[in-house]
């Protein structure tokens, strides 16, 4: 039996596919057989955010497609360092619609037996492509950024889910930025918690590392130095229901902001 | 019996025919009931036709009232591009008839795009969130945070009034009123109520 678990978030760009990448990778470090699904057709990054793009033979379009669709083992790309990771492309040149709801949980219920983990990464919006990845799921992680739109907007998907009946959602919130939440510039965890009323098991902070990662092909919690590396390891742990407090930046001493105010820092 | 009155429904609203030679009292009576049954046709906001010479004026002016009470426009004239085809769109089907006094109970937090739309009160154990909307007949409790729209009396109840743990929505509309939020929101800790008062929607802090 495989546990599945959807990915999204309804707002795009707050790190979906990274959180999809390294929860992947972690779970696969913890010795799991995972297969991470990219169900974002037309506009696909799953491949890139683990390196595999130049492996892709066949995707999900020609795995579900009525005329004479491929068994899916051959779809199925192994990660290079990881053996028991595996990554489901979608494909670039098809759109959302080439792949239907039903044949995704009907693959879904073929890979259940040869998979710990399916994790589907929804693409954002809450039109076909997210109802195609949140069909087959029985649990949901949100993701969102500290601000005001991507909260309201996973509010709305937190609603959309619980119509289809998955009501065990985690919350991860990413590109917090320490510093903006001390002047309140930013909505701080307890406003996000205080609205969105679900349990929390990442705070990701801002981190140059993420970037770096991307445009490596290697996801960020293989940089286990970065803050955001560590950040997403202590996600496996809390997935795993492991008591790991949150990081708190340490804060900066009066010498420390006094350099600072002088321009010597 | 044939009814004294006829209605038939129309794009524009609803017009009404008399039997020749009923007695206005007859009428009067038989539209009071109508529109006291609580009859799906009796819409808020629906506009009530009588042409102009089937009666005398002074008793159109009471059926004006009649209807104006039960918060229906009432005019003499047809609109005149309708008048062409005078039996088509059928009446909308309202959902099942709920009475004001009665109360629905929603067990969970409403997030943003829900909406919950009923001609009783509500009662809702959880949050209403941002983007969220609950519109009623009758009143609305919130045993949690309240921050979305919320609109009671919806049916021209003056009388309803909304009461939450924290009250700080979006809007606060009560009958034909609405109240915005201020743009600087402060958090109150004790439950508070919203209701009309002098014609205003006033809000205090209650004890429960």
């Amino acid at each position: 039996m495989s546990v599945r678990i959807v990915i999204t978030s309804g707002k795009g760009g707050v790190g979906k596919t990274t959180t999809t990448a390294s929860i992947g990778v972690g779970l696969a470090q913890r010795g799991y057989k995972v297969v991470a699904m990219d169900i974002d057709t037309g506009l696909r990054n799953l491949d890139l955010l683990l390196g595999l793009e130049n492996r892709i033979m066949y995707d999900l379009v020609d795995v579900t497609r009525d005329n004479d669709p491929i068994p899916y083992k051959k779809a199925l790309v192994r990660h290079r360092k990881y053996e028991t990771l595996f990554l489901l492309p979608t494909s670039q040149v098809q759109n959302k619609d080439a792949i239907k709801p039903d044949k995704v949980e009907k693959l879904c219920n073929e890979m259940d037996k040869e998979f710990d983990y399916i994790l589907l990464d929804s693409p954002a919006g809450i039109e076909e492509g997210f109802k195609t990845a949140i069909k087959p799921a029985q649990r949901a992680i949100i993701v969102t950024t500290p601000e005001i739109t991507a909260v309201r907007d996973a509010d709305k998907v937190i609603g959309e889910l619980g119509r289809e009946g998955i009501d065990d959602i985690k919350l991860i919130v990413t590109r917090l930025r320490p510093k903006m939440i001390e002047e309140g510039d930013m909505f701080d965890m307890r406003d996000i918690n205080d609205l969105l009323a679900i349990e929390c098991i990442g705070q990701i902070p801002e981190d140059e590392a993420v970037i770096k990662a991307t445009n490596r092909g290697e996801p960020v919690i293989t940089m286990e130095d970065s803050m955001a590396g560590k950040a997403y390891k202590n996600v496996i742990g809390r997935l795993f229901g492991e008591q790991i407090p949150f990081y708190k930046p340490p804060k900066d001493s009066f010498f420390t902001r006094l350099k600072k105010l002088f321009g010597m820092l | 019996m044939e009814d004294i009155v006829k209605i038939k429904g129309m794009k524009a609203g609803l017009i009404l025919s008399f039997t020749r030679g009923a007695k206005f009292d007859e009428i009067r009576a038989n539209i009071q009931n109508k529109l006291e049954s609580g009859n799906s046709f009796f819409i808020r906001g629906t506009t009530a036709y009588v042409s102009k010479d089937t009666l005398p004026t002074d008793q159109i002016e009471v059926l004006r009232k009649m209807f104006h009470q039960h918060g229906m426009l009432f005019r003499t004239e047809l609109p005149k591009i309708k008048v062409e085809n005078p039996k088509t769109e059928p009446i909308k089907k309202l959902p099942p008839e709920e009475d004001p006094q009665q109360m629905i109970v929603i067990n969970k937090t409403l997030r943003g795009g829900q909406e919950v739309r009923t001609k009783s009160s509500v009662l809702i154990c959880g949050n209403v969130n941002p983007g969220a909307q609950v519109i009623a007949g009758g009143s609305i409790d919130v045993r949690g945070t309240c921050r979305g729209m919320v609109h009671a009396g919806a049916f021209g109840n003056t009388k309803a009034f909304i009461v939450a743990d924290q009250l700080i929505p979006m809007q606060i509309r009560i009958a034909d009123m609405i109240a915005r939020s201020p743009d600087k929101m402060e958090k109150s800790e004790t439950p508070e109520r919203a209701s009309i008062k002098n014609g205003h929607i006033v809000i205090e802090p209650i004890t429960r």
